[in-house]
């Protein structure tokens, strides 16, 4: 898990380091992508760099190695990512650190600084995001704040570059703040025997004696190694002591005393005119999580969605690149070349037959699937970067809180329905690993990912409104289901919903320019290979005759129990390596003509709720472990199944055929 | 009035307050007092309770009036100890005892009037209410509420929080949430939402219930 803290200097080993650090939601991965020129995923919300990022720049001339690190309120670890970065500071030697800090937010920022200068690190500050301080009527005296901290401090608006040339000429040279705190005598004390005890590091055993008082477990494995168990064991006498005498949390004392302290730096030189507050982003940002407002806000953003993913993207633009492209160009023409060019049957087949490579799975992937994940990507940054998902994760807290998870689990949710496999990889912003266990069996249960959901709409559309309702309806009602009994039936309590909303910002078209592309990019990577393999897999047992025999041996089951026509299992099977390609084959199926309306629900009620695509899975496997990602297959496999033959059965029971 | 016929009357109100029938042998037994019978016989003059023939003890009026006292003294002592002086369990369980003697009414609703009228013990049994409290509806604005008590747009000055468990405290600390930070309630619904300084938190109505403020004059 830590591989962060691993020492991969191989290739990098003499190059100055420069660590980026700060609070979340700063503008760490944007100055990152000034410094570097290469491109990192950046909302507008807390927690979205959740590994390590490394790349080179030139700065001054000479070759460095820059790290991005997951955004930290304290160097006292309370999640996996404040662990991450404390790590890095604790095991590797920086030439450089520069605190990139919210300028408006200056008390928030300053406790990082004065953990900082405890370890005794050389660093300086960054104000970034000036332009929003001075919006709301902040002023910063830079000049005094350099004096007390004995650091040099910035103020900069990273997005637009502004101030970055100073910071740049500055990295060079950090200082190491003189800066030093009185936690009073009792504290004081302890801290003072702690540090006879604690071997050395890159930072100072004054800040380790001060993480081990404050009962920092996350230190445990670090002391293990460094420590004899005869010191451990005067370390944890030490720390008992302290809190025994002074009855309250040692944490809490120390998170107090620099709160004060700070106070008395912002006092000094940070000052706010009345005159400027509010304005239209603060009404904006009260609009989306209004008790009343706020739904029919998320109808609206819903409705935009729709019209933007679901018209454009998977209506107009399949329709022309499907027909206008493929159909009418790409296929005559490729089969025209196959036809002159190849000898050999099988060859053409493979390329431009029924499950040929360019007549099923490019056809797929770009006329399909390209547009209708091009378009949700789009809208999915604008959301991301306009500080909405937080604010509706205020909005879903409550509904969220019956199936045991909080508000926080809509920003994977909502990416799931652009990508399940990106989305299993946010679950990581969750903060307890009940949370990310159940977030992950629901995306892989029964969101819909955007290509997915492009097809099925379009399907569904065909149809009547109410099919629409009543796979909206399934589909949602299965998901509150099982994520109330999951809750009920893995251990652990359930987290706490303490969570930073942003402010309301205006997208930069570049950034989301940039994140989609970076985001298509993967996705193609990810998924085109795939969109390969599962023709593949389709061509060879096409060809063994296999498909008509594992048709057969479904037919009870598809026939049967969901009154399916048999090609469906052909569908469901390629749904293995790909649920929206799965999708598609109902979709060829429904054009045909073999398909009626209730078969068609049926269908796609089973097909959303079907095992997720092989992509995903992997994913699980990766985020989740062996033992979970088996237990999450096992049992949605037979699960989709049984909802689809109690839908099918229901139906044809209570007469409802959609028509 | 003697310490240990309280003692018993707060054992009789409590049994009562659960339902279960006082039968006079489990009384006794029960009971930490000496001589627990000679007491009840006292306490059977002095009109507080009637022995029926049965042997079952009940109430009259008046002690169940004096019992519900007791217990009230007793709990919000408890609360006070825990949650605001933050001493460990042994210790406020047993200096509560104390203070259930000691208290007279006036510094009990006082304390109940500072506390902001809690609703429960830290064991999460009721407190009985006092009559500050039911005065409380109209005139006396306690002193200290819980941030749930706020209206939205109110602003307070945190005086103390009493979280579940550290890492909370630790977390809501690190978002500038301690005491002596100024909160404004921004919303209530759907989500508690908080503002510190240029912070904004959203926060279960759960955590905004151990968030205790000293009200402050609005400033819009």
């Amino acid at each position: 898990m830590n591989h962060t803290a691993a020492k991969n200097d191989s290739g990098e080993t003499g190059l100055p380091k420069v660590l980026l650090v700060g609070n979340p939601n700063v503008g760490k991965s944007v100055t990152f992508g000034y410094l570097t020129g290469s491109y990192v995923t950046v909302s507008n919300y807390p927690g979205t760099t959740v590994e390590v990022s490394r790349g080179k720049a030139t700065i001054n001339k000479k070759l460095s190695l820059i790290i991005d690190t997951p955004g930290v309120n304290s160097l006292l670890p309370m999640s996996e990512d404040e662990e991450v970065t404390r790590n890095i500071l604790l095991d590797e030697h920086h030439d450089s650190i520069v605190q990139v800090a919210d300028a408006k937010n200056l008390k928030r920022s300053l406790t990082i600084s004065l953990q900082l200068a405890e370890m005794g690190l050389s660093f300086l500050l960054d104000l970034n995001l000036y332009d929003e301080a001075l919006s709301r009527g902040i002023s910063i005296d830079t000049k005094r704040l350099s004096e007390i901290l004995g650091v040099d401090a910035f103020t900069t608006v990273a997005t637009r570059r502004q101030g970055m040339d100073k910071l740049l000429k500055a990295i060079e040279k950090p200082r190491i703040s003189g800066f030093q705190m009185d936690y009073g005598v009792r504290i004081e004390e302890s801290l003072a025997h702690l540090e006879e005890l604690l071997p050395e590091s890159y930072i100072s055993k004054r800040s380790i004696a001060l993480m081990v008082l404050a009962g920092d477990a996350t230190l445990t494995d670090w002391l293990h190694e460094k420590l004899s168990p005869a010191e451990l064991e005067r370390v944890e006498v030490i720390r008992r002591q302290a809190e025994v005498e002074l009855r309250q949390p040692v944490s809490y004392l120390i998170n107090r005393q620099r709160s004060a302290e700070i106070d008395k730096i912002v006092d000094e030189v940070y000052s706010v005119s009345d005159t400027v507050r509010g304005g239209f982003r603060n009404w904006l940002g009260n609009m989306m999580m209004h008790p009343v407002w706020g739904v029919p806000f998320l109808f609206a953003v819903l409705a935009i969605m729709y019209l933007f993913v679901g018209v454009l993207g998977a209506g107009t633009m399949v329709d022309f690149l499907e027909t206008q492209f493929f159909d009418r160009y790409i296929t005559p023409w490729s089969t025209k070349l196959a036809d002159a060019f190849i000898p050999f049957e099988i060859i053409r087949d493979f390329l431009v037959g029924e499950y040929g490579l360019i007549t099923m799975a490019l056809s797929y992937a770009i006329a399909i699937v390209f547009p209708v994940v091009g378009t949700f990507f789009i809208a999915f940054s604008i959301l991301e970067d306009s500080g909405y998902l937080p604010r509706l994760a205020v909005m879903v807290n409550k509904i969220f809180r019956l199936m045991g998870l909080n508000g926080k689990a809509v920003l994977p949710m909502v990416l799931g329905l652009g990508c399940d496999t990106m989305a299993t990889m946010t679950t990581r912003i969750l903060d307890t690993k009940k949370d990310r266990i159940i977030v992950t069996l629901l995306l892989a249960l029964g969101v819909p990912c955007s290509a997915q959901l492009g097809v099925i709409l379009g399907m569904l559309g065909g149809i009547s409104f109410n099919a629409l309702l009543f796979w909206v309806g399934t589909v949602s009602g299965v998901l509150f289901l099982v994520g109330y009994l999951s809750a009920k039936v893995l251990p652990g309590d359930a987290s706490d919903f303490i969570y930073e909303l942003p402010p309301v910002r205006l997208p930069h078209m570049k950034n989301i320019f940039f994140k989609t592309i970076a985001r298509i990019d993967w996705y193609m990577r990810e998924a085109v290979p795939l969109f390969i393999l599962g023709t593949l897999t389709l061509f060879v047992l096409d060809k063994l005759n296999a498909l008509v025999l594992i048709e057969k041996i479904a037919s009870p089951l598809i026939v049967t129990f969901l009154g399916l026509p048999e090609k469906a299992a052909e569908a469901f099977l390629i749904g293995f390596l790909r649920r929206d390609y799965g999708a598609a084959g109902l979709y060829a199926l429904q054009r045909d003509g073999l398909l009626d309306p209730l078969q068609t629900v049926v269908s796609l009620v089973t097909m959303t709720l079907f095992i997720p695509c092989i992509a995903n899975l992997f994913m699980i496997v990766k985020e989740r472990g062996i033992k979970t990602a088996f237990w999450i297959t096992a049992f949605i496999l037979p699960f989709a199944l049984l909802v689809g033959g109690v839908v099918n059965f229901v139906l044809r029971a209570t007469g409802v055929d959609f028509k | 009035m003697d310490k240990n016929i309280e003692e018993i009357l707060e054992l009789l109100w409590v049994f009562k307050e659960h339902g279960i029938p006082a039968r006079y042998d489990k009384i006794v037994a029960k009971s930490k007092v000496d001589d627990t019978s000679e007491h009840l016989a006292e306490m059977d003059k002095k009109g507080l309770v009637e022995i029926s023939g049965d042997q079952m003890i009940t109430l009259t009026a008046e002690g169940e009036r004096v019992g519900e006292g007791i217990v009230r003294r007793c709990r919000l002592a408890e609360w006070l100890l825990s949650n605001v002086l933050e001493l460990g369990k042994d210790e406020w369980e047993s200096t509560a005892c104390e203070f259930e003697h000691i208290l007279s009414e006036e510094v009990t609703d006082s304390i109940c009037t500072f506390l902001g009228h809690p609703p429960a013990c830290p064991h999460g049994e009721p407190i009985p209410r006092g009559e500050c409290c039911k005065r409380f509806s109209k005139e006396v604005t306690p002193l200290v509420m819980n941030v749930t008590e706020m209206r939205p747009g109110e602003s307070g000055r945190v005086v103390f929080m009493s979280p579940k468990n550290h890492g909370r405290l630790d977390k809501l600390s690190s978002l500038g949430l301690m005491p002596g930070a100024v909160v404004k309630l921004h919303q209530k619904q759907p989500t508690f939402v908080l503002i510190i300084g240029e912070t904004s938190i959203a926060v279960d109505h759960e955590i905004a219930g151990e968030i205790f403020v000293k009200k402050m004059e609005c400033h819009d």
